[in-house]
C-alpha cells in the first residue's frame, strides 16, 4: 500500500471527495429522479421508500438535488480556484522575477488592495453590478483567490531562485523563461496544489453563503446553498430540508481541508507537527 | 453528531404546538398590543411612496382623509362628518367634524386644501395622482367645510379619497411625515426602531369612540419562520399576513391560536409583454394559458389559500365574473396552437421576477409548467429597483409575476404606455363607461364587459388572488379579516 | 522608527482612499434608478423625477465623491434612499447589534478557541489530540449559516429556550437581548474557535520545543505546569495576531449569521439595502466593512512591526 494513503488526514479527505466526486458523476448518468420535476400535491414530504431524503417546497425529490448539487459545487471549486491559481501564479511569479523593483511594489500593493476587500464583500459589489447569479459569484470568489495564490507564489519563487544551483543557471545565462519553465514551475506545484485544496474548500463555503443570502446559484439550478435558504422558510414545518443540504457542503469542505492538509505533510514533513 | 441533531429535532418539533403550556388568563382585559407583519414601511409617510407597508402601519392609525374604506371596502365618514355633491356630480361639499392634529392644531379646511393641492404640485411623490388630477378648484367657504369643483364626472372619485394617499396633512408638519409623523389618528407615533418595530400610543384626544387598546407595537418580521415562531413563542399577539403558508395547518392545531384565511385585493398575474413577439401573437399566449394549471400554481406557491382568478378582477367586487373555466389545461391543445403559430418546437424565453416569495414560487412552477409545451422560460430574479427599471418603465422583459393590489385596478387595460403593453378599444370604451355610469347597473356590466374581453385576448395569464393570513392571539377581536385596502386600524382592536 | 510609522499611515490613509473610490465608481454608475423603486408600481414619471431632484441625483458625481468622503467625518453621509433618515444614525443605530455581536463571539472563540489548542498541545499526538482536532476540522468545515440553522431548530424552536430571531433592544431588558445574541454569536464563533484552536496547538508545540522550556521540563515541572506556567502567554502572542487577521472573516460571517437570525445588525441592513436599491446606504455600509478590516489589519501589522524590528525594512 502506497504509505500516503495511511497519512490520515489524507486518506480521509480523498475517501470523502472520491464520495463527492463520485456523487458529481453519478448525477450525470443516474438520479432517483428528475431533480427538476415538480409534483406539487406531493410537497414537503418526509423521507419515504419512493424519496429517500423527501420532497421540497415543489415536490421535487431532495436526493436527487442533492446529487446534482455535488456537480454544481465543484463547478464553483473549480472555476474559482483556476481563475485565482492561473492570474494569481502568473503575478506572483512575475512580481518575484522582477523583485523590489517598482512593478514588483505595484502589484504587490495592487493585490494586498484587493485582499483587503473581505470575500463576501467583494462578491456583494460584484453582484450588485452584475446582478445575483452563479457565474458572478464564481468570479467573485476567483478574484478574492488571486491575491492569495500571488503571496504564496512570490514567496515560493523567491525561495527558488535563492537556491545555489538556479543562480548559477541564471549566471550561466539561463532566460528568465527558461528559469520559470525548468525550474521553478515544478517546484511550486506541490505548494500551489496544496494552497489550491484549501482555497477549493473556500470557495465552495463562499458560494453556498452567497447564495443562502439569495445572490448566488439562482433557481432551478440546484445549490445546496440555496436549498438550505429555501429550507429554513419551513424549518419549523419541514426540519428535513435543513439538514442534507448541510450535510453535503460540511462534508465536501471537509474533504478538501483534510487533503490539503496531508498533502502539506506529504509534501514537507518538517510541517508534521503543525 | 448530525444524526443524533436529526433524531432529536423530530419529535421536538412535533411536540411543539401541544407541549407550550397556555397562558394563564388576566384577570383585565389587556391594552398593550404587539402586532407583527411582513415588511417594515420605509417610511410613515402614505404621499410620499406607493408600498403597502406603510399603509399597513398608518392607515386609520396615525393618519386619515376625509373619508376611510371600512373592513367591507364601503366608504365611510373620517375627518369629513358628512358631504353632498351637485346634481351633476361636479361640486363636492365636505363638512369637517372638530378634531385635532396630534400637536393639538385643529383640523380646518385649509389643511384639507393645502394637502390636496400639495398632492398635486409637479414635485409632489405621490404615487396616485390621478385621484386629484380631476379637481378644477378647492375652496374653503368656512373652516369646517370644503368644496371641490371637477372638472368632469368622475365615478370613482370618493373612492380615490378614501385612499392612504388622500391622507389630510397640516402644512407645519408634514415635513417630518415620513420620519415622525403628526396625524389626526386614534395612535400618535411614538419611537421606531429601524428594522425591527415601531411603537404607537393611543391619541386621547381623537375625535371617535375611546380605543381599548393603549399602547401598540409593530414588530417587523420578513422570514416566514421566525413569523411562526414569535407567534408560537407569544413575541406575537397577532401576525396580520403570515408569509409562512405551510405552517397554517400546524397554527389551526394550536389551541392559543386563531386563524384567519381572508382575501386581498391583489391579482396575481403572469404578466406577458403583449407588444413583443412571439407573444404579440394571440395563440401563443393561449398556448400558455392551457399549459399554466393556476390551481396547482396556486397549491404551491401559496399553499393552495390564494383564490384562483380567471380574468383581472376581484371575488370581492359586486361586478365579479368567474372566468376560471375559459381555457382549461389542454397541453396537446397547446402544442397545436404553438405550432399554428409557427413554433412547432416551442421558443426560448425569460421570466423576470421581483423579490417577494408569492412570485418566486410562481415563477418556478410557471417556468416547469411552460416547459411541459416547450416553452423554455430562464428565471431571472431581479430586486425591486431593477424589476421597476427594466421590466415596468423600459417594458424590457418577455414574461414577468406580480401582484396588482390596488382596489379596482382593471384601469391599467386601459394605459396606452402601461408595461403589458395590451390595447383594446372595446376595453377603453367599456372603461368611460364605468367613469360616467349613471346607475350601478351600467356601471357593473361595464366592468364584466372588461372582464371578458381581457380574458378573451388574455391579455395575461391570471393566476390567482393573494390570500391574507392572520392569525391572532385567541381573545384578540377587531382585525380586519380582509383587505380591501391594505390596513390594520388599531382602534377596532380589543382584548375579551 | 517615526519613519517606519509614517510610511505605514500613508498607506493606509491611500488604500482607504482607494477602496472608497473603487466603491464609489462601482456603485454609483449601477443600472437601476433608486428614485423609480421608492415611488413602486404606480408611480408617475413626474413624481419620480421629483425625487431625483431632492436626492440631488442630477448633481456631477466628483462632487458627489468628495461630499460623501467629508461625510465621514462630519457624521453626514446623506439621507438613506429607503428609509429617508440619515445615514450615519442608521448605523450607529445598528452598531449597537452588529458589535456585542462580534465581540461576543470573539470572546467565545478565543475562550473555547485557546482552552482546546492548549489542551490538544498537552495532551498532543494521543487520541484527546486527535479527537480535538477531528473536532476543529468539522467546526472549519461546517457552513456557520447552517450551525446558526440547526442551533434555531434545536434550541429555539425545538427546545424553546432562546428566541429564533429577532432583537427586543438593550433598552427593556439587557438580559433579552443577550440571549438573543447567544445563539448568533455562537454560529458565528465556530469556525474562528476552530482555527484558533488549532494555531494555538501549533504554536504551543514550537514553543514547548524551544530550549527554555525544556529546562522548565528538566527542572521537573509537569507538562501541563509548564504550558500553563511558561509556554501559554508565550504562544498567545501569535495567537493574538492571527486573531486579527481573521477579523476580517468575522465581519463577513456577521453579514451571514444576522441573517440568519434575522438580527437587526449592520449586515441585515446591508442585504436589505441591496433588495432596496438603496445606493447611498450601500455604498456608505460597503466602505464601513472594508475601512474596519482594513484599519483592524494594518493596526495589527503596526504592532506585529514595532514589536519584530526585522519586520520594518520592506517586505519579508
Amino acid at each position: 500500500m502506497n504509505p500516503a494513503w495511511r497519512h490520515p488526514s489524507f486518506g480521509v479527505g480523498a475517501v470523502l471527495m472520491a464520495l463527492v466526486v463520485g456523487a458529481a458523476l453519478l448525477s450525470l448518468v443516474w438520479t432517483p429522479h428528475d431533480p427538476t420535476a415538480m409534483r406539487i400535491m406531493a410537497r414537503l414530504r418526509p423521507p419515504s421508500a419512493d424519496h429517500w431524503l423527501g420532497t421540497d417546497q415543489f415536490g421535487r425529490d431532495i436526493a436527487s438535488m442533492v446529487l446534482v448539487g455535488a456537480r454544481n459545487a465543484l463547478l464553483v471549486g473549480l472555476v474559482a480556484v483556476g481563475i485565482g491559481l492561473v492570474f494569481g501564479v502568473a503575478l506572483g511569479m512575475f512580481a518575484a522575477l522582477y523583485r523590489g523593483r517598482l512593478i514588483d511594489e505595484a502589484v504587490m500593493r495592487g493585490l494586498d488592495f484587493v485582499f483587503a476587500f473581505p470575500a463576501v464583500l467583494t462578491a456583494i459589489l460584484i453582484l450588485t453590478w452584475f446582478g445575483p447569479g452563479l457565474v458572478n459569484a464564481v468570479v467573485a470568489i476567483g478574484i478574492f483567490n488571486i491575491p492569495v495564490f500571488a503571496r504564496q507564489a512570490r514567496g515560493a519563487t523567491l525561495q527558488v531562485l535563492a537556491l545555489d544551483y538556479i543562480r548559477a543557471a541564471r549566471l550561466a545565462g539561463l532566460s528568465r523563461g527558461a528559469v520559470m519553465r525548468r525550474h521553478i514551475v515544478p517546484n511550486i506545484t506541490g505548494l500551489m496544489i496544496v494552497q489550491g485544496s484549501t482555497q477549493f474548500a473556500f470557495a465552495i463555503l463562499a458560494e453556498a453563503s452567497l447564495s443562502y443570502l439569495g445572490i448566488g446559484t439562482q433557481p432551478p439550478n440546484p445549490s445546496w446553498g440555496r436549498m438550505l435558504n429555501d429550507a429554513q422558510t419551513y424549518l419549523a414545518t419541514a426540519p428535513h430540508l435543513a439538514l442534507v443540504p448541510g450535510l453535503a457542503i460540511a462534508i465536501t469542505v471537509l474533504a478538501f481541508n483534510l487533503l490539503g492538509d496531508g498533502l502539506r505533510d506529504l509534501l514537507d514533513p518538517r510541517m508534521k507537527e503543525r | 453528531m448530525m444524526i443524533s441533531i436529526h433524531r432529536l429535532a423530530g419529535p421536538a418539533i412535533l411536540a411543539l404546538g401541544l407541549a407550550l403550556p397556555a397562558l394563564p388568563v388576566a384577570a383585565q382585559p389587556r391594552d398593550t398590543l404587539t402586532l407583527c407583519q411582513t415588511l417594515e414601511p420605509p417610511i410613515l409617510d402614505p404621499s410620499g411612496g406607493a408600498a403597502a407597508a406603510i399603509r399597513e402601519v398608518t392607515y386609520g392609525n396615525i393618519f386619515e382623509g376625509l373619508v376611510a374604506y371600512d373592513r367591507d371596502g364601503k366608504v365611510v365618514p373620517a375627518l369629513a362628518r358628512e358631504w353632498t355633491t351637485s346634481a351633476d356630480g361636479l361640486v363636492w361639499q365636505f363638512r369637517l367634524r372638530p378634531a385635532q392634529f396630534h400637536d393639538g392644531s385643529a383640523v380646518t379646511a385649509a389643511d384639507v386644501k393645502f394637502s390636496f393641492e400639495r398632492a398635486v404640485a409637479p414635485d409632489s411623490k405621490n404615487a396616485q395622482k390621478w385621484i386629484f388630477e380631476p379637481i378644477a378648484a378647492i375652496t374653503t367657504p368656512a373652516p369646517d367645510l370644503v368644496e371641490i369643483t371637477l372638472k368632469s364626472f368622475t365615478a370613482d372619485f370618493l373612492e380615490g379619497l378614501a385612499m392612504g394617499d388622500a391622507t389630510i396633512f397640516s402644512a407645519a408638519s408634514v415635513g417630518k411625515a415620513a420620519t415622525e409623523p403628526v396625524g389626526t389618528g386614534p395612535y400618535r407615533f411614538v419611537r421606531w426602531q429601524r428594522g425591527d418595530r415601531l411603537l404607537l400610543e393611543r391619541n386621547d384626544s381623537w375625535w371617535g369612540a375611546k380605543p381599548a387598546v393603549k399602547s401598540v407595537t409593530f414588530r417587523f418580521i420578513s422570514d416566514p419562520q421566525a413569523q411562526v415562531s414569535a407567534l408560537l413563542a407569544g413575541d406575537c399577539d397577532a401576525h396580520t399576513n403570515l408569509g409562512a403558508h405551510e405552517a397554517v395547518a400546524q397554527l389551526r392545531a394550536d389551541p392559543r391560536l386563531a386563524v384567519t384565511i381572508g382575501r386581498t385585493e391583489g391579482e396575481t398575474i403572469v404578466a406577458i409583454n403583449n407588444a413583443k413577439a412571439p407573444f404579440s401573437d394571440l395563440r401563443v399566449r393561449q398556448a400558455m394559458a392551457m399549459a399554466v394549471d393556476r390551481r396547482l400554481v396556486n397549491e404551491g406557491a401559496v399553499s393552495g389559500l390564494g383564490t384562483p382568478i380567471g380574468s383581472h378582477f376581484s371575488p370581492n367586487h359586486p361586478a365579479y365574473l368567474d372566468l376560471t373555466a375559459e381555457r382549461p389545461v389542454d397541453l396537446a391543445k397547446a402544442r397545436a396552437l404553438l405550432a399554428a403559430a409557427g413554433y412547432p418546437n416551442g421558443f426560448a424565453t425569460t421570466l423576470r421576477l421581483p423579490p417577494p416569495a408569492y412570485a418566486r414560487r410562481s415563477g418556478e412552477i410557471v417556468a416547469a409548467m411552460l416547459g411541459q409545451i416547450g416553452i423554455r422560460a430562464t428565471i431571472e430574479p431581479l430586486e425591486w429597483p431593477q424589476w421597476l427599471e427594466r421590466v415596468f418603465r423600459n417594458k424590457d422583459f418577455d414574461m414577468t409575476i406580480v401582484a396588482h393590489v390596488e382596489p379596482l385596478d382593471v384601469n391599467i387595460y386601459t394605459r396606452d404606455n402601461y408595461y403589458f403593453g395590451y390595447q383594446s378599444p372595446v376595453v377603453k370604451e367599456a372603461y368611460a363607461r364605468t367613469k360616467t355610469a349613471r346607475s350601478e347597473t351600467e356601471r357593473l356590466e361595464a366592468f364584466r364587459t372588461i372582464q371578458r374581453q381581457i380574458t378573451e385576448d388574455q391579455a395575461n395569464l391570471f393566476l390567482f388572488m393573494l390570500p391574507k393570513i392572520t392569525v391572532a392571539r385567541k381573545g384578540l377581536t377587531g382585525l380586519w379579516p380582509n383587505w380591501p385596502v391594505p390596513a390594520n386600524p388599531l382602534a377596532e382592536l380589543r382584548w375579551e | 522608527m517615526a519613519l517606519f510609522l509614517i510610511k505605514r499611515l500613508l498607506g493606509l490613509v491611500l488604500t482607504l482612499l482607494l477602496a472608497a473610490l473603487v466603491i464609489f465608481l462601482v456603485l454609483e454608475i449601477l443600472p437601476g434608478d433608486p428614485a423609480a423603486m421608492m415611488m413602486g408600481v404606480s408611480a408617475t414619471p413626474e413624481s419620480v423625477a421629483a425625487l431625483r431632484a431632492e436626492l440631488g441625483l442630477e448633481r456631477p458625481a466628483a462632487a458627489r465623491f468628495l461630499e460623501w468622503l467629508g461625510g465621514f467625518f462630519t457624521g453626514r453621509l446623506g439621507l438613506s434612499y429607503t428609509y429617508r433618515v440619515p445615514v450615519d444614525g442608521l448605523i450607529a443605530e445598528r452598531l449597537a447589534v452588529t458589535v456585542p455581536l462580534s465581540l461576543l463571539a470573539l470572546g467565545l472563540a478565543v475562550a473555547f478557541g485557546v482552552t482546546l489548542g492548549t489542551l490538544a498541545a498537552a495532551k498532543a499526538h494521543r487520541s484527546a489530540d486527535a479527537i480535538i482536532m477531528g473536532i476543529t476540522q468539522l467546526g472549519l468545515a461546517i457552513p456557520n449559516f447552517w450551525f446558526g440553522i440547526l442551533l434555531v431548530l434545536v434550541f429555539a424552536i425545538g427546545l424553546g429556550w432562546f428566541p429564533a430571531g429577532g432583537f427586543p433592544g438593550w433598552a427593556a431588558d439587557p438580559m433579552l437581548a443577550f440571549r438573543a445574541l447567544l445563539l448568533p454569536a455562537i454560529a458565528l464563533a465556530l469556525p474562528q474557535a476552530a482555527s484558533l484552536a488549532r494555531i494555538t496547538r501549533s504554536t504551543m508545540l514550537e514553543t514547548l520545543s524551544e530550549d527554555y522550556i525544556r529546562t522548565a521540563r528538566a527542572k521537573g515541572l509537569s507538562r501541563s505546569q509548564t504550558i500553563r506556567r511558561h509556554a501559554l502567554r508565550n504562544a498567545l502572542i501569535p495567537v493574538l495576531t492571527i486573531l486579527g487577521l481573521q477579523f476580517s472573516f468575522l465581519l463577513a460571517g456577521t453579514i451571514v449569521v444576522e441573517n440568519v437570525f434575522a438580527l437587526p445588525g449592520l449586515g441585515r441592513l446591508l442585504i436589505q439595502a441591496i433588495g432596496g436599491h438603496d445606493l447611498i446606504l450601500i455604498k456608505s455600509l460597503v466602505l464601513f466593512y472594508v475601512a474596519t478590516a482594513i484599519i483592524v489589519n494594518a493596526l495589527v501589522d503596526l504592532a506585529y512591526g514595532l514589536a519584530d524590528p526585522r519586520l520594518r525594512v520592506g517586505r519579508a
